[in-house]
């Protein structure tokens, strides 16, 4: 018998426990602060799934995964601070300080809700698109293009900080209401927006693991190992490759927009290189190669930095550094690989076991 | 826009050319051999700027001697951190380039830690923060001596690297590093001396910008995507890189001139993006084969 890790009806098992434990979280916690901050976990699992669909499966490490993040939760900013903008005072408190008499051009698709819904997902994702395509095509991968979507990120770093009258600069946008659809209103500190979060990581965790299982997934797989054979076998490798970065930029750009939705506010610190790199650092610690393992990366690193490192943040920001190191070091494929490794070793010493199971099903095939 | 605005912007432009080479030299000196994608570039800029303001403030080390303590302390800094974990990753591209995240992660809290975030100063000599006038324009001294040192690191680097055996040895390894093995040329001892003398530039950079801006634990993390950008553009070449910083540098300054520095900054990074579509293997590619 082969390692259970990778049996396929096993996995799917593992994802179902996964989310059945994190979705009856709301039944449990009464404390709203809390249940907000368990949510803003199912984004940072969503931010590592999107890593590690991109890195794991399509061996494109982006360090500018920040952008589709941080302009989706733009997107959504200014959908909301719209909402509460009224025909008597049409423009952003903001705006007028910077002594701004009209709403700019592209202030004016968020002011419907469901303009600045689909803007705040597509414009990312069409920004994936095209730079992706404008990258792949002329070959840059590997580190290259991983120095291009850093340099990118900071690009727009500095542009969101410098246009102060547009984007709010430094201070960033704060929605003075928490999102409105139709009549219905979330109150980002309700289980609602937890289930809503929860939803979201669940179909994106299951088109992504379905995703990886395709075909499609497995020609990705293949130019993660070797892209010049792939193209050899005439596979159109940069459109894989720009299919998945641009996915992968997709469901950040939603994780952003949920960002906002629970924590009512946006600065261009969330296009920092730091929250970037988080991302890279939680999927590398779990595990790339696993869309579950990354997520669990996620939630061990953040939850470590909330509940150990409020008090000793500079020493647990040096701990992570070492770790991060000793794991790229020693451990390539994160805290998965132990599970892997553990797991063989049960597959091995079971042996008798699986070896009757699928004695019982020839039986009854037999039967 | 009249000639002397643009005069003005080209002469500016030669000292941000200047400062972004210096910022550049160390890493295309370690990426040019070795191939090492070294993300902890800017901390060890940020270390050189430590290391002059602490030699100033504890020892009271004359300035223009700091500089070159700076490429000593940040030297042995990269010598043991090439001895203790890039070198079992030198085939592994994108394991370097996170290790070195990691290092940077770790230095910058270091720092952090040991002298805390609030801002440090170094002090230069009166005549530093003086202007020189050229003509209508006027240009800080200090950014002379910035121009003046970049020269002399570029010249000393041409001479290492072209003009003696140690320079021959380290273009054959980046050429073919098993066929200049075989010929009994340590490899390993190249990859170390170089990596050591790449962290000793960035030291170097470090002395020089803890002056034109504040010392700070997080000073570090703007470099190091801007350096990475001319070694790329320029292909990882000494040449490359020279002239990526002087064709950047002027633009900057000539853009910033029309608009303001950030977004100057921002069309900058867009041209090099649509330039790369072109260009990828940058302006002076290299004909060795790198492993």
């Amino acid at each position: 018998m082969g390692n259970i890790y990778h049996d396929k009806k096993l996995q799917w098992l593992a994802y179902a426990v996964f989310f059945a434990a994190i979705g009856i979280v709301p039944l449990f916690v009464g404390d709203a602060f809390l249940l907000n901050q368990l949510a803003t976990y199912g984004i940072y699992a969503m931010l590592a799934l999107s890593i590690s669909l991109c890195w794991g499966f399509g061996g494109i490490l982006n360090l500018g995964q920040g952008i589709s993040f941080g302009l989706g939760a733009y997107g959504m900013a200014m959908t909301m601070q719209m909402q509460t903008q009224t025909d008597s005072n049409p423009i952003p408190p903001f705006m007028l300080n910077n002594s701004l008499e009209h709403l700019p051009w592209f202030w004016e698709p968020f002011s419907s809700t469901a303009g600045g819904l689909i803007f705040a997902v597509a414009v990312p994702t069409f920004f994936c698109a095209v730079f992706g395509s404008i990258m792949f095509r002329a070959r840059v991968s590997g580190v290259f293009f991983t120095i291009m979507t850093l340099a990118m990120l900071s690009a727009f770093y500095t542009i969101i900080l410098d246009q102060q009258a547009y984007t709010g600069g430094a201070n960033g946008l704060t929605p003075p209401a928490s999102l409105q659809i139709g009549s219905f209103e979330i109150d980002p500190y309700s289980a609602t927006a937890y289930w809503i979060v929860f939803a979201l990581l669940c179909v994106a965790t299951v088109l992504a693991k379905l995703l990886t299982q395709s075909s499609f997934g497995l020609v990705t797989q293949a130019i993660r190992d070797d892209a010049e054979r792939v193209r050899f076998l005439g596979y159109n490798v940069a459109g894989y490759e720009t299919a998945i970065y641009t996915i992968s930029g997709m469901i950040a750009a939603i994780a952003g927009c949920c960002w906002v939705m629970l924590v009512q506010y946006v600065s261009p610190a969330q296009l920092d290189v730091s929250l970037s790199l988080s991302m890279v650092i939680w999927a590398a610690i779990g595990g790339r190669n696993s869309l579950l393992w990354a997520m669990i990366g996620a939630f061990l690193i953040q939850g470590g930095q909330s509940y150990l490192g409020d008090q000793f943040l500079s020493t647990w920001l040096l701990l992570l550094g070492g770790f991060f190191i000793v794991v790229v070091r020693f451990l390539p494929n994160g805290l998965a690989s132990l599970a892997e490794a553990g797991l063989g070793w049960l597959s091995a010493r079971l042996p008798s076991k699986s070896g009757r199971a699928i004695e019982s099903v020839t039986a009854e095939e037999g039967a | 826009m009249d000639l002397g605005t643009l005069a003005n912007a080209l002469i500016l432009g030669v000292s941000i050319a200047s400062i972004w080479l210096v910022a550049a030299l160390g890493l295309t000196v370690i990426y040019g051999t070795a191939g090492v994608i070294n993300m902890a570039h800017g901390e060890l800029i940020m270390l050189g700027a430590y290391s002059t303001y602490m030699l100033q403030v504890y020892l009271g080390v004359p300035y223009l001697i700091c500089i070159p303590a700076s490429f000593v302390i940040v030297a042995l800094v990269g010598l043991l951190l090439e001895r203790g974990l890039i070198r079992y990753l030198y085939n592994r591209p994108l394991d370097t380039l996170l290790a070195t995240c990691g290092v940077s992660l770790v230095l910058m809290q270091s720092v952090r830690l040991i002298f805390g975030s609030d801002p440090k100063y170094i002090s230069v000599p009166e005549i530093f923060s003086s202007n020189i006038a050229l003509g209508s324009v006027s240009i800080s001294t200090f950014r002379v001596i910035i121009l003046a040192v970049t020269a002399l690191l570029v010249f000393g680097l041409w001479f290492l690297f072209y003009k003696t055996r140690f320079g021959v040895q380290v273009r054959a390894v980046m050429q073919n590093k098993e066929m200049a093995a075989s010929f009994g040329i340590n490899a390993g001892r190249v990859y170390m001396l170089t990596f050591s003398l790449g962290a000793g530039l960035a030291g170097v950079a470090g002395s020089l910008f803890g002056v034109l801006a504040i010392v700070l634990p997080t000073m570090g993390a703007s470099y190091v995507v801007q350096s990475f950008l001319m070694v790329v553009v320029g292909g990882g070449s000494l040449a490359g890189s020279v002239a990526a910083s002087a064709a950047t540098g002027e633009m900057q300054s000539v853009l910033a001139s029309f608009t303001n520095a950030t977004l100057a900054r921002f069309i900058i990074f867009v041209l090099i993006v649509v330039f790369l579509r072109f260009r990828p293997q940058g302006l002076f590619a290299q004909g060795g084969v790198r492993r």
